[in-house]
């Protein structure tokens, strides 16, 4: 049999770990090319014309990757209309004659099937060696995810411009060869050691900004026009609190995790929206209330548990006067609509801020 | 006290289910009436731009009975059986209205079978919420849930009866669209009754023997998890024998809809299919002149058919 060549969507810098993952389970990863507009061009062109955008541009990374010789492709899913990309994704990978297999790992949330899902990766490896696997990769999401939370906070305060993005560009390269947890806490350790000797001209109090949603858009910021980064160039911290780690401890733990929002959430929803459409309604409560200065609520075109949200988040907004910024995605999302956006957005936050001070 | 029952969502499914229930209640219901253009101008006008257009609707029909009742029913619905999911809207509806009109008093009840929260325990605790006492909700449900299964039955047997009856028309269509937008007086009855005045002969996919239409579709599609999107699959594999072309209406923009007809259109073949996408601003001309080059085609292939047999 011909080599198995893994590949996977596109998730931020997430490839890394699932790179190392595809390469500790014992098989070959093939990473799909970076993304481009090509990308989407490529997904938009096969995809149903209004399913949600992530659809889009995972069909778009997966050509990319055939074409690239991919032989096998993971796919996972999630508690709305993501939990059913994967069959239909299938399908028209299939009719446009591409040959390959892919593993779905939407199935279920139970250990087992979590296992038996990653031997459909890598046939013949061994349990133990799946659990090394996974946590290795997830050590390497867990350290990404360390650095870019310093990175957003920190990056539109930087003396010299292009400081944090030489650090980063350099832990990236490192993470990737990263052989294995200790190698990889050191690399986190150090990388933050880096990114903490940046100058920065910092104020006492600067402004601070959450960024809440649907997670795909969220955490890619190819998809988002690279909201948080535009942000934080308007002298704003930025705050995220939606990783793929923190989705999967959720996931594993759903029912506690859900009963918990509904009371971060209260009183605001009495029951849970579906997706993250509750996390939504908790964080922006939990945001105002401490006292953020904004928020910015992202959302594919469409995406009906954050649709939900915003109905609440609406009125969240309106009677508290909690400025929130409401961007949604789609294939034609222009670049320069949102920045202009993300300028009269922050413009006001700013004047708000001098308006709190001087009085 | 008057209850109002907003005529949107799945009251098109469950209303009988629900009005005897609350009737036996002791309770008067209120049912909005047939949507019409000034209930969508007030739902769009209330709902998120981005809401599909059955939850703009069910805003409306909400407006609607703003003042003509003492509490409105938005029953919030998240799973009927373990391992099987309904739209996202269905779980969100209460709170969707709740806070886009605060100031309305609303009863509602919730079903999740995955947390073990049954149909019959929640509403007998609505109503003994609302003052009704035990026995009498109790046996309230019994009635309304043998009313429900009276008229279920009733959807099988015309299934059945599509099955049996020699053909009224020279062409019949299935029409495949969720309940609460095929019954809609807006969205779905002008498509039906179009197609009948085209000469078509026409069977929904609400027609269908439920149960055995979600085997059906699961069977199609292995890992379609919305309870109700196995139902229209299922009664396409029900009647593709039966009919000679089949019409999607799907709503604006319906994820799972959206995700089912490309499905479709992928794996399913010898049958001409068609899919009519309609939003708040659907023009009826546009969507009339589809439907009959439709049935243009399917004529067409009619005669075609019957020339090769004969000359066979």
């Amino acid at each position: 049999m011909s080599e198995r060549l893994v590949t996977f969507p596109h998730m931020g810098e997430y490839w890394i770990a699932f790179e190392t993952l595809v390469r500790e389970l014992g098989a070959t990863p093939l990473v799909p090319p970076r993304m481009t507009k090509h990308t989407l061009e490529l997904g938009a062109r096969h995809s149903p014309e209004f399913v949600c955008v992530p659809f889009k541009y995972n069909l778009g990374n997966f050509i990319e990757s055939l074409e690239a010789g991919a032989t096998v492709i993971g796919q996972a899913g999630g508690g709305c209309r993501f939990g059913y990309y994967a069959e239909v994704q299938e399908a028209i990978l299939k009719d446009l004659g591409y040959e390959f297999e892919l593993v779905n790992l939407t199935s279920s949330w139970s250990v087992g099937e979590f296992i038996a899902d990653f031997k459909r990766i890598a046939p013949g490896a061994s349990t133990l060696r799946i659990a090394r696997a996974f946590a290795i990769a997830y050590r390497k999401a867990k350290a990404l995810e360390a650095i870019e939370d310093r990175v957003r906070k920190s990056v539109g305060f930087e003396v010299e411009r292009g400081a944090h993005d030489r650090v980063v560009s350099r832990f990236h390269q490192r993470l990737r060869d990263a052989s294995g947890f200790r190698d990889t806490a050191r690399l986190e350790e150090t990388t933050l050691g880096e990114l903490g000797a940046i100058p920065l001209d910092k104020p006492e109090q600067p402004l601070r900004v959450g960024v809440v949603g649907e997670l795909y858009v969220l955490m890619e910021p190819f998809a988002n026009h690279n909201l948080e980064r535009r942000l934080a160039e308007h002298g704003i911290e930025v705050h995220r609190f939606v990783t793929l780690t923190s989705l999967i401890e959720h996931g594993i733990r759903s029912r506690p995790h859900v009963r918990k929002l509904l009371g971060d959430a209260d009183p605001w929803v009495k029951y849970h929206l579906g997706a993250d459409g509750t996390e939504s309604v908790a964080m922006t409560w939990k945001l105002m209330q401490d006292g953020f200065d904004g928020m910015a609520h992202l959302k594919p075109f469409g995406c009906m548990p954050e649709v939900s949200a915003m109905s609440v988040l609406q009125r969240i907004s309106r009677e508290h006067t909690f400025p929130i910024l409401f961007v949604s995605y789609d294939a034609q999302t222009a670049e320069t609509g949102i920045r202009t956006r993300i300028e009269a957005f922050a413009d006001m936050l700013a004047m708000r801020a001098r308006g709190r001070t001087s009085a | 006290m008057r209850v109002g029952l907003p005529r949107a969502l799945l009251f098109h499914k469950y209303h009988t289910l629900w009005t005897t229930f609350l009737e036996e209640c002791g309770f008067t219901t209120v049912v909005s009436p047939p949507t019409n253009r000034r209930i969508l101008e007030r739902g769009v006008a209330l709902a998120v731009d981005e809401s599909c257009l059955p939850m703009k609707v069910l805003l409306g029909h909400i407006d609607a009975l703003a003042g003509r009742c003492d509490a409105v029913f938005v029953p919030r619905q998240e799973a009927f059986e373990r391992g099987e999911h309904l739209c996202v809207k269905f779980m969100g509806a209460y709170d969707i209205v709740r806070n886009t009109l605060p100031d309305l008093t609303l009863v509602t009840y919730d079903v999740n079978a995955e947390h073990g929260i049954d149909e019959r325990r929640s509403m007998i605790a609505m109503a003994r919420a609302l003052g009704v006492r035990a026995g009498v909700a109790r046996r309230a449900f019994d009635r309304a849930t043998a009313a429900q299964h009276a008229h279920e039955v009733e959807l099988a047997r015309l299934q059945q009866s599509v099955a049996e009856a020699p053909r009224t028309g020279d062409v019949r269509i299935l029409v495949v669209g969720h309940s609460y937008n095929l019954a809609d007086e807006l969205i779905g009855a002008p498509i039906l009754s179009y197609l009948r005045t085209l000469g078509a002969e026409v069977v929904t996919s609400d027609e269908v023997d439920k149960a055995l239409a979600r085997r059906h579709g699961a069977a199609m599609s292995p890992t379609m998890k919305w309870r109700y999107n196995k139902e229209l699959l299922g009664s396409i594999e029900l009647y593709r024998d039966l009919v000679d072309g089949i019409v999607f209406v799907v709503t604006f923009p319906c994820g799972p809809d959206s995700l089912m007809a490309e499905l479709c259109a992928r794996r399913i073949e010898g049958i001409p299919m068609t899919t009519l996408v309609l939003d708040e601003l659907a023009g009826e001309a546009g969507v009339r002149t589809r439907l009959e080059s439709f049935v243009d085609i399917l004529r067409e292939r009619g005669r075609r058919g019957h020339l090769r047999e004969v000359g066979s």
